[in-house]
């Protein structure tokens, strides 16, 4: 088969795995009822999420990329020589690009080895070998983008900070085993994520905990990306610190991936004395790194071809001892199931750890300002409350869109509006005041007052409660209306948005109330802040309790 | 003894966009029946058993299930257990945490699980227990739905292409157990493409063809009504459903390829 023929067959298995990955379980299996015209829109919805994530992970790296290495050419960088600024930046970049590449191609590449568009192929006059090049085309166009934009980048930001020609080969040659090490390690992540999490069961709490930890594996490095590029340039200073600290003392550090590259990279870019074991190391590791990148390689793609031959073995069914369940009262047991659902979706999953991951956060950036009396406290603790608020609002609407899938069948259930809504609201509730738990650890922990946190932490969480049951409200009338996951933010961010803005005003309001009180009546802040909140969460309540 | 109505739809229509699948329907089911709702692909069959359950609202129509109207869904829904023809459960949870939901939802205490161990070891299920849905075969999915849908102990089993994927052992259990859930009286809405099944199990049958009833009545008076009386289901349903015309020349013309 000629390859445009092969191509063209991967672009629809591709668009149907894009489709698998945003829509999961095909929405419930309500989508027949939906027309045709509404179906076509939500494929190519799902193409464009696909591709948005691809340029959205691109701009990061460009982001990145630009951010360390332009001031080079300026002599930004104050403090360490220019040399270890330079192999720290390369070294950076390339753990960066390893790390964006992977985070994003994670959550395709499940559906992609979960997939059962591939078995499609089998029974079709295809040879082997040409259904291994469609199943490995439509793989590497899940990465197309970050791949070839992150080569470019890096080659035109070294060039930009005055790189030689080497220097440029060199990066080149690491930034090509560094996307060689991210795909084996997607490809690995993704059918580990598929055979022992997703589709492994199990009752046991060891089952569970391997879950939440490998949840906790993903979560963290995507919530970290954000501040990665936000603080590029200090976390170059840093390596730089750390490369001098450790070269120093021994010269290891030229052992290790993607350190290795870093220095040869700046070897080859300025002239320095570099003694000959020296340069023996970097030389020797960036050899063997390549060599490695080659079975690397290599095991993608007989892994990728095993995909395509429907060989992913899920995990082994444990020895069932009864079939004793215990049911609990109804939202009782809708909360136990979202945090089933959730813990095996990485993406539901990320944003139940966000509220608390974003209280850390804040709470070790702005804790030093945390004091009762002065306007600058005031507003740190108003402040985190309000980030808290924010995050904590995105999961309402997530949570209602579990609904979707499975709403064929859940909508049969004699389940009433109300019960989904105080379900999801309790269960939002009680995230953000974990969250406000961790504030106060952190305030006492800094040996600071924690009442002004309690005490408007607490009123906050009245606020949050109405404008999560505002969402709701929303989003229930829509779903039943449409029977559809109209609050999924990876299927329908539009929706998604128009539902958040209300909550988000909600939240807003008792907070901006505050600050006026604070303002023109010190001693009545806390009053007013109690009143406004009050009386949304009362309002809120009566019209859930109608529902 | 006079039979209750147990499901009574009258002048139902469905509308998808300008497309109307289910025109004007009316029928009843009776307790002590099974009804079997038969007819071509997209006739409307699934339609309807959409609303009855409260998955989809109609354009018009009035649906009572033993005696409440449909519209108050809660109510009308603790009186049905429902397998739904693309079964679509929750597929990240394992078939006892999807029952843990089910009954939660249906506020089923422990007393529960007698019965629930007497469903799986009937249906072979228990080694599945605790295996994602998502790995299960077509026919243990279907299995786990038909499970959840007995679970409460229903009075009415809609039950829409249920045999479908499952192994012959489990088909005459379930084929059991509905004409048990019948004579101890139950009702049930049973839709399926199997013409020999339904012949066997139906008391009852309804042919839709494009959102209508064309025939309704026993097999032997729909026999009748048609005047095929040694026909079988199967030649009852094409000629009532007008598909019987030109369906020779058609099998002619492939086999002449």
């Amino acid at each position: 088969m000629r390859f445009f023929e092969l191509w063209t067959l991967a672009q629809k298995v591709y668009r149907e795995i894009c489709f698998q990955s945003v829509f999961s379980f095909r929405s419930g299996g309500m989508l027949p009822q939906r027309g045709r015209g509404s179906v076509e829109q939500l494929v190519r919805n799902a193409e464009v999420n696909t591709l948005i994530s691809k340029v959205l992970t691109t701009i990061f790296v460009a982001v990145f990329g630009f951010t360390v290495f332009v001031p080079l050419r300026f002599g930004s960088y104050g403090g360490a020589s220019e040399k270890v600024i330079f192999a720290s930046g390369v070294s950076a970049f390339l753990a960066i690009v390893m790390s964006l590449i992977i985070i994003m191609g994670l959550q395709v590449s499940t559906s992609f080895v979960s997939s059962k568009v591939l078995e499609v192929l089998g029974p079709l006059p295809l040879s082997k070998r040409d259904i291994s090049s469609i199943v490995f085309m439509c793989f590497v166009r899940i990465f197309d983008i970050p791949l070839i934009g992150s080569m470019v980048i890096l080659l035109v930001a070294y060039f930009i900070a005055g790189g030689t020609l080497i220097g440029g080969l060199v990066s080149f040659v690491g930034i090509f085993v560094t996307e060689i090490f991210a795909l084996a390690l997607t490809i690995g992540l993704a059918r580990f994520f598929y055979s022992r999490v997703a589709n492994g069961g199990g009752r046991s709490r060891w089952k569970g905990f391997l879950r939440t930890l490998f949840i906790l594996v993903w979560v963290l490095p995507s919530f970290g990306t954000y501040f990665v590029v936000s603080f590029a340039t200090q976390i170059v200073q840093s390596f730089a610190s750390a490369t001098q600290v450790f070269a120093s003392a021994s010269q290891l550090l030229l052992l290790i991936y993607p350190f290795c590259f870093g220095f040869m990279a700046s070897f080859a870019s300025f002239s320095q004395n570099v003694s000959s074991l020296t340069l023996f190391l970097a030389a020797g590791s960036s050899i063997g790194y390549s060599f490695l990148a080659y079975y690397a390689f290599r095991w993608t793609v007989r892994s990728v071809r095993t995909i395509g031959a429907g060989g992913i073995i899920t995990s082994v069914r444990e020895i069932v001892k009864d079939t004793v369940i215990s049911p609990q009262i109804p939202w009782l047991g809708i909360i136990r199931k979202d945090l089933r659902v959730a813990s095996r979706s990485p993406s539901y999953a990320s944003l139940f750890l966000l509220p608390p991951l974003e209280t850390i956060l804040l709470g070790i950036l702005l804790g030093g300002s945390f004091s009762t009396a002065s306007a600058t406290g005031f507003s740190a603790v108003l402040g985190i409350l309000v980030g808290i608020s924010l995050v904590t609002l995105i999961l309402p609407p997530t949570l209602l869109s579990l609904e979707g899938l499975a709403s064929s069948y859940t909508r049969s259930l004699p389940l009433r509006k109300r019960t989904v809504i105080s379900s999801k609201a309790v269960l939002s509730a009680l995230m953000y005041a974990s969250s406000l738990l961790i504030l106060v650890l952190i305030a006492l922990y800094l040996r600071k007052s924690a009442n002004t946190i309690l005490t408007f932490g607490l009123i906050q969480l009245l606020s949050v409660i109405a404008a999560s049951v505002l969402e709701l409200v929303i989003s229930a009338r829509k779903f039943w209306r449409e029977g559809f996951a109209v609050g999924n933010m990876y299927a329908r961010l539009s929706t998604f948005v128009v539902i958040l803005i209300p909550g988000l005003i909600l939240a807003y309001v008792p907070v901006v109330a505050a600050v006026l009180a604070f303002e023109f009546a010190t001693s009545m802040t806390a009053w007013v802040y109690l009143a406004v909140a009050l009386l949304e969460f009362v309002m809120m309540l009566l019209i859930a309790s109608r529902e | 003894m006079e039979q209750q109505a147990a499901v009574i739809v009258e002048n139902l229509t469905v509308n998808y966009g300008t497309f109307t699948a289910v025109d004007k329907l009316s029928f009843t089911v009776k307790t002590g029946e099974i009804y079997g709702l038969l007819g071509p692909n997209g006739a409307g069959k699934t339609s309807t058993i959409k609303v009855l359950v409260g998955i989809l609202e109609p354009k018009q129509g009035k649906i009572d299930i033993y005696g409440t109207p449909v519209q108050n869904e809660v109510a009308a829904k603790t009186h049905i257990g429902y397998v739904p023809e693309e079964v679509v459960l929750l597929d990240s949870l394992t078939p006892r945490e999807f029952f843990e939901f089910v009954a939660s939802i249906r506020r089923l205490n422990n007393a529960i699980n007698p019965r629930l161990e007497r469903f799986t070891t009937a249906f072979e299920l228990k080694q599945y227990f605790d295996t994602p849905i998502a790995a299960l075969s077509m026919g243990n999915k279907q299995k786990v739905a038909i499970i959840a849908a007995l679970l409460h102990d229903p009075q009415l089993l809609v039950l829409d292409e249920p045999l479908v994927g499952l192994d012959a052992r489990s088909s005459k259990i379930l084929k059991e157990l509905i004409t048990y859930h019948a004579k101890k009286g139950g009702a049930v809405i049973f839709s399926t493409h199997i013409m020999e099944v339904a012949e066997k199990l139906c008391t009852r049958v309804g042919i839709i063809n494009k959102g209508k009833i064309v025939g309704e009545g026993t097999v032997e008076g729909l026999r009748k009504l048609v005047k095929t009386a040694a026909g079988s289901l199967e030649d009852i349903f094409l000629k009532v459903t007008e598909q019987e015309e030109g369906m020779q020349d058609v099998i002619n013309a492939l086999e002449e390829e």
